[in-house]
C-alpha cells in the first residue's frame, strides 16, 4: 500500500512538474474585457503562433488609474478579429484566441511569447523589475508592437520608460525601405489610421498626434526590437473591422501592417 | 629436444609429406595388423580369468600398439621434403639499419645484437651451406658487403619495399630464402598484399628474427590520430586519438591539440589498463589557409619515449563560402533564430538563403541579394539546385515540389553530395506526406504514416553518439557539454519519426516525462553526401528561454549546418592517401571531375600544379583511372621536406570544369619516433604467410638447420627416413616397458 502512495505521489509530482513546463494557458479577463466578444472554438490550441497582448501597470500618468489600467483597450475584440485576418492571409499557424502576458505575473512567462503587443503605452507604468524583463526578452528575440498612444504627453510617457528599459538605443523613424514594410506587402504608401472616435469627431488625430510615425529600436544588427505606431490607433482597426462605418481602407493598413510585423518578427 | 627426438627439425614435418617407401601395399599392412590383433584378442580370452575385462583391454591395446608400430616401420615410413642444395643457393640476409634499430633496450643497440646474432650464430652455419648476400635495409635494400658497417641511420623501415627490391632479383639469382633480422617497426602500416603474394608465387619463405621488446615498460604512444583533411573557417573540428600505454594504466594524462606550439584545446582523460584507447577532441580549425596542428598527450613522468607521444595533421580550411539553401513553408520561430545564428556570429563559412512561403501565393527571400532565381520560389532545374552546397527542408508539403523536383533534391545528396536537413512541423516529414516520394529513402529515419508532428514540451537528450558528436558539442570539454545539455530548456514541439534505418545514428532524442524516447536528430551519408532529419521546429526555445548571452542555440545550428556543408564537393576535388607525409617521398594524385551536372566526367584534361617549399612548381598530368570512370589519377615525388600546395584543374573542351587546392607536408626524422617496440606480429605474420619461421635472437641458431626446407630456387627433393627416429625405439621401450609394469602389479607376469 505504501509503495502504491509512493508510486502516486511520484506520478503527481511529474505531473505537476510537466504542467508547471508549459507556457500559460488562454484565460478569459472577465471585467477587464474592454469590448467583450464571444470565445472563438478552440482557444487553447497550441500553435506556433498568437496574438500576445501584454497586461501591464498603468495610472500614475492618466485617467487609467482604475484597478483595470489601460492594457485591455480594444480587448478581446481587436485581438480576435485581427487573428481571424492573420489566420486567413497568411501560412502562419494561429490560435482563434489571443494569449494574455502577465507582466505583473510569472516574470519568466513573457519568453515563450517570441511576439507580443501592448496597447496605449503612453499610460504605462512599469516598476524596474518589468523594465529588466522586458530588455531580457527584447535582447533574447523578442519583439514589441505598440500602439494606440498619441501626441507629446504619451510620446513622452512612452520614452521615459523606454529608456529606462535601454538607454543606450536610439528610438528611429523606420525608413520606407525598411524590411519590415516589406516582408509579406509593400508598404511604402502608409496613411494615418484613425481611432474609432474619428467617425465622431471626423478628426483622424488624437491630442496633438498629428503626423502619424512608424518608429523603432534596433538591435545591434539594425533589426528592429520595437515597433511603435505613435499617433495612430491600429487596435481599433481590427477592433472595428466589422463596423461598416469604419473605412475599409484604415482597417487594410492596420491588418496589412500587423501582418507584416509579425512575419518580420518571425524572420529577422 | 624436438629434434632430438625426432631426428629433423619441426619445419620439416611442417612441409613434408609422409611417404611409405616399401613395395608391399598398405592393406597388406592393414590386413596383418587386424589379424595380429584378432589373434591377441583370442590369445587373451583364452586366459580371461586371470584378468578383468578391463586390464585385459589394456594388455591388449598395449600389444596390438607395439605390432602396428613394428609393422609401420616394416614399411619404411618417411619424409618427402624440398631441400635447397648446397652451396647451389642464395640466401638474402636483410638486417634493418633503421633509427629504431639504434635503441639500446638492454644497454645494447638492437643493432648491435642483430650483428652479434648474424656473426655468432648465422653466418659460420649458412656460410658453409649456401650463398649468403647480406643487404642493409630502411626505407629500401641495399646490399652490404661487411654489416659491421651498418649504423642505425635510417628515418624510415619500409619492410615491404625492401622485400619487393629482393624478389625483384631473384630472377637473376636461385634465392631459396629470404632471413629478416629487424624489430618489424615498419613505418607503411604493414606489408602490402602485393608484395606478400609476389613472395607466396616465388615460394620464397622469410624467416625473422625479432629485435627489441614487445613493448616499452612505461610509454603512451599516439598509435593514429583520424582528424578531417578540410575544415571551413572558424569550424569546430573533431579528431579522433587512438592512444596505446604501458606501464600509465589509470594514469591522467592531459590530452592536446598545438599549433605552432599554442595550445588551441586540451582535456584531461584517464587512461585504461591493458588496453588501447580512443579520444575525442575538439578544436577550431581557425582561418583559411592550410593548418598543421599537433595532437598527442602531454608526456609524463618517467615514458621512456616521449617522442611518440604526438603526431602532426594537416587541415585544409577553405576560403569558399559554403551556400545552404532553406525552403520553409510556413513562418515560425525557429526560422527566425535559425537566420540568426548565421546572422549574428557573422559566419565567415555559410551564407544562409532562404525562402519562406508567407501565404498561399507568395514567398520571401532572404540571405542572397543574387538570388533573384528564388523569386519563383524553390529551384525548378537540378543545376539550379546544385548551385547550393547544403539544403534544409523545412515544414513545407512534400507535393509542393514537383517530381523532378523531388528527384533533384535526392540527386543533391547522392550525386551532387551535399548535406540536406529535414526538419520537422505541421507539413514536415510524415505530416507532408513525404513518406511516399524519392525523399523518404534518403532520410536516415523511417516515416511512419499519418500525424506526428505534436506541440508538447519535451526533453532533449544526447545519445552515447551524440556526447562524441561535434555538432552537438556546445562545450569543448566532454563533461561540461553533457552538463550543459542537460539543463536546456525544453522544446517546444516534436515528431515522433520512425526508427533509425541501418547505417544511420542518432544523436539526440526526445521524450515527455513517462513516454519512450523517440528520435530527435539522426544522421547518415547518403550517397556522395549527407542527411540529417531534426524532428523539430522548437529549438527556439533554447534562445529564449535562456540568458540573451547564452549562445547554444546559435552553436548547435552554426555547427548542424557546417557538418551539413563541410565535405560536399566541387566539380573537381582532388586528395592523396596521407596530407603528412612521415618520411616519405611518393605522393599518389586523385582527382574526381564532374560536370555542372555533377554527372561524371571521362574525357577532362586534369593537371596538378604543385608548389614547392622552395617556391618553384612542378605539374603532374593526372590520367584516367580506367576502373572508376570520371576519377583521374597520378604520382608526385616530394623530393624536401616542407609544404607543397597542389592545385589540379580540369578542363574540357577549352572550358574549365573546375579546380581545387590542396595541402600536404613532408616530415622527416619523424616515422622511426612510432611503434619502436618490437612488432612482433608483422613479423610472425610475415614468416606465417610465406612459409618461413620467427625466431628471437635466443632460438635463432635454429635457422641455419631450419632454413634447408624450402621450394624456392635450387631444390632437390629428398625422402628422410623416420623409422629410426629415437622417438619411435622411444615408443616401442614405453609401450613394452609399461605393460610389462602393469602384468607385474596385476600379478600375470
Amino acid at each position: 500500500m505504501r509503495f502504491r502512495i509512493a508510486i502516486l505521489a511520484v506520478l503527481l509530482c511529474c505531473g505537476f512538474s510537466a504542467l508547471l513546463a508549459f507556457q500559460a494557458h488562454f484565460k478569459e479577463y472577465k471585467g477587464e474585457e474592454e469590448n467583450p466578444t464571444a470565445v472563438p472554438p478552440d482557444p487553447d490550441e497550441r500553435t506556433e503562433w498568437t496574438f500576445a497582448r501584454l497586461r501591464y501597470p498603468s495610472g500614475r500618468y492618466s485617467g487609467y488609474s482604475g484597478e483595470v489600467g489601460s492594457w485591455p483597450i480594444d480587448f478581446p475584440k481587436a485581438d480576435r478579429q485581427f487573428l481571424a485576418g492573420v489566420r486567413r492571409l497568411t501560412r502562419i499557424h494561429t490560435r482563434s484566441a489571443e494569449q494574455v502576458i502577465d507582466l505583473t505575473g510569472d516574470p519568466t512567462e513573457i519568453y515563450n511569447w517570441p511576439w507580443v503587443y501592448a496597447v496605449e503605452v503612453g499610460h504605462w507604468d512599469l516598476t524596474d523589475e518589468q523594465c529588466k524583463t522586458l530588455r531580457e526578452y527584447l535582447l533574447r528575440g523578442g519583439f514589441l508592437m505598440v500602439d494606440d498612444f498619441h501626441g507629446t504627453f504619451e510620446w513622452d510617457v512612452f520614452v521615459q520608460s523606454m529608456h529606462r528599459i535601454f538607454p543606450d538605443r536610439p528610438i528611429i523613424e523606420l525608413p520606407d525601405a525598411d524590411p519590415i514594410f516589406h516582408t509579406v506587402y509593400d508598404l511604402d504608401q502608409r496613411v494615418q489610421v484613425p481611432g474609432l472616435q474619428y467617425l465622431y469627431s471626423g478628426r483622424l488625430y488624437e491630442k496633438d498626434g498629428f503626423i502619424p510615425h512608424w518608429r523603432a529600436i534596433y538591435d545591434d544588427r539594425g533589426r528592429v526590437m520595437v515597433a511603435m505606431c505613435f499617433n495612430q490607433d491600429d487596435g481599433d482597426a481590427w477592433e472595428h473591422a466589422d463596423n461598416p462605418q469604419y473605412e475599409a481602407k484604415y482597417t487594410s493598413q492596420a491588418y496589412r501592417l500587423g501582418i507584416n510585423y509579425i512575419v518580420y518578427s518571425m524572420t529577422h | 629436444m624436438f629434434q632430438f627426438l625426432f631426428k629433423y627439425p619441426s619445419n620439416v614435418f611442417a612441409k613434408g609429406k609422409f611417404v611409405l617407401l616399401s613395395p608391399w601395399p598398405v592393406w597388406l599392412m592393414i590386413l596383418l595388423l587386424a589379424i595380429a590383433a584378432g589373434g591377441l584378442f583370442w590369445n587373451i580370452r583364452q586366459r580371461r580369468g586371470l584378468l578383468s575385462t578391463a586390464r585385459s583391454t589394456v594388455i591388449w591395446l598395449a600389444q596390438t600398439a607395439l605390432i602396428a608400430i613394428v609393422l609401420l616401420m616394416l614399411w619404411h615410413p618417411a619424409i618427402s621434403v624440398a631441400r635447397l642444395r648446397p652451396q647451389q643457393n642464395v640466401v638474402a640476409v636483410l638486417i634493418d639499419h633503421s633509427r629504431s634499430m639504434g635503441i639500446a633496450d638492454d644497454g645494447k643497440p638492437r643493432l648491435q645484437s642483430a650483428k652479434e646474432v648474424l656473426d655468432t650464430q648465422l653466418l659460420p652455419d649458412l656460410s658453409k651451406k649456401f650463398q649468403v648476400r647480406m643487404y642493409g635495409f630502411g626505407k629500401d635494400a641495399v646490399r652490404v658487403d661487411q654489416p659491421d658497417n651498418l649504423v642505425a641511420d635510417d628515418n624510415a623501415t619500409r619492410i615491404g619495399d625492401s622485400l619487393k627490391h629482393i624478389a625483384a632479383e631473384a630472377g637473376t639469382m636461385p634465392l631459396g630464402a629470404i632471413v629478416v633480422m629487424s624489430d618489424g617497426g615498419d613505418n607503411t602500416g604493414g606489408i602490402d598484399r602485393d608484395t606478400l603474394a609476389q613472395l607466396r608465387q616465388l615460394r620464397v619463405p622469410v624467416h625473422t628474427i625479432g629485435f627489441g621488446p614487445d613493448h616499452f615498460d612505461k610509454d603512451i604512444e599516439v598509435v593514429d590520430v583520424a582528424a578531417p583533411a578540410r575544415a571551413l573557417p572558424q569550424s569546430r573540428v573533431s579528431a579522433r586519438v587512438a592512444i596505446r600505454q604501458h606501464g600509465y594504466g589509470g594514469a591522467s594524462v592531459k590530452l592536446i591539440v598545438r599549433e605552432n606550439d599554442r595550445p588551441l584545446a586540451e582535456q584531461t582523460i584517464v587512461l585504461k589498463p591493458d588496453a588501447d584507447q580512443s579520444e575525442t577532441i575538439m578544436f577550431n580549425a581557425g582561418a583559411p589557409g592550410s593548418h598543421s596542428f599537433q595532437i598527442g598527450v602531454v608526456p609524463a613522468e618517467g615514458e621512456q619515449n616521449t617522442r611518440n607521444n604526438s603526431v602532426v595533421r594537416v587541415v585544409n580550411v577553405a576560403e569558399k563560402r559554403m551556400r545552404i539553401l532553406y525552403m520553409e513553408g510556413e513562418p515560425r520561430w525557429d526560422f527566425k533564430f535559425i537566420r540568426r545564428a548565421i546572422d549574428d556570429s557573422d559566419d565567415p563559412a555559410i551564407d544562409l538563403i532562404t525562402i519562406l512561403r508567407t501565404t498561399q501565393n507568395k514567398t520571401y527571400v532572404q540571405g542572397d541579394a543574387k538570388a533573384k532565381d528564388l523569386e519563383n520560389g524553390f529551384p525548378a532545374a537540378a543545376e539550379d539546385l546544385f548551385n547550393y552546397d547544403g539544403l534544409i527542408i523545412g515544414s513545407v508539403e512534400a507535393n509542393y515540389f514537383n517530381n523532378d523536383q523531388q528527384r533533384a533534391i535526392a540527386d543533391f545528396a547522392d550525386r551532387r553530395g551535399g548535406g540536406v536537413l529535414f526538419t520537422a512541423g505541421r507539413f514536415g516529414l510524415s505530416d507532408g506526406d513525404y513518406a511516399k516520394t524519392p525523399m523518404a529513402e534518403m532520410m536516415p529515419l523511417r516515416l511512419t504514416s499519418g500525424k506526428t508532428f505534436i506541440r508538447n514540451f519535451a526533453d532533449p537528450s544526447l545519445t552515447e553518439a551524440g556526447r562524441e558528436s561535434v555538432i552537438t558539442r556546445l562545450e569543448e570539454d566532454r563533461d561540461k557539454n553533457i552538463a550543459r545539455w542537460k539543463k536546456m530548456p525544453q522544446i517546444a514541439n516534436y515528431a515522433t519519426v520512425g526508427d533509425p534505418k541501418p547505417g544511420a545514428v542518432v544523436l539526440m532524442t526526445v521524450a515527455e516525462s513517462g513516454h519512450r524516447p523517440s528520435p530527435l536528430l539522426a544522421i547518415q551519408n547518403y550517397g556522395r553526401g549527407r542527411v540529417g532529419i531534426l524532428a523539430t521546429e522548437g529549438t527556439w526555445r533554447w534562445k529564449m528561454l535562456q540568458d540573451h548571452a547564452d549562445t547554444s542555440d546559435y552553436i548547435f545550428w552554426q555547427q548542424l549546418m557546417r557538418w551539413m556543408v563541410t565535405e560536399t564537393p566541387g566539380k573537381v576535388v582532388s586528395s592523396t592517401p596521407k596530407l603528412v607525409l612521415s618520411d616519405e617521398t611518393s605522393v599518389p594524385l586523385r582527382a574526381s571531375v564532374r560536370d555542372k551536372k555533377y554527372e561524371i566526367v571521362s574525357g577532362a584534361t586534369v593537371e596538378t600544379t604543385i608548389t614547392r617549399p622552395d617556391g618553384g612548381s612542378d605539374v603532374v598530368s593526372l590520367k584516367p583511372d580506367p576502373l572508376e570512370p570520371g576519377t583521374y589519377t597520378g604520382e608526385y615525388t616530394a623530393d624536401k621536406p616542407g609544404t607543397y600546395v597542389a592545385e589540379t584543374a580540369a578542363r574540357q573542351d577549352k572550358t574549365e570544369v573546375g579546380r581545387d587546392t590542396i595541402t600536404f607536408r613532408r616530415e622527416d626524422g619523424v616515422a622511426e619516433n612510432f611503434g619502436a617496440a618490437q612488432n612482433r606480429d608483422l613479423l610472425e605474420k610475415l614468416s606465417r604467410d610465406t612459409g618461413g619461421n620467427y625466431y628471437t635472437p635466443a632460438n635463432a641458431k635454429k635457422l641455419p638447420d631450419e632454413i634447408a626446407v624450402s621450394e624456392a630456387g635450387i631444390v632437390a627433393h629428398d625422402n628422410l627416413d623416420i623409422w629410426d627416429m629415437p622417438i619411435v625405439f622411444l615408443l616401442v621401450i614405453l609401450i613394452r616397458g609399461g605393460e610389462w609394469l602393469l602384468r607385474r602389479k596385476w600379478g600375470v607376469v
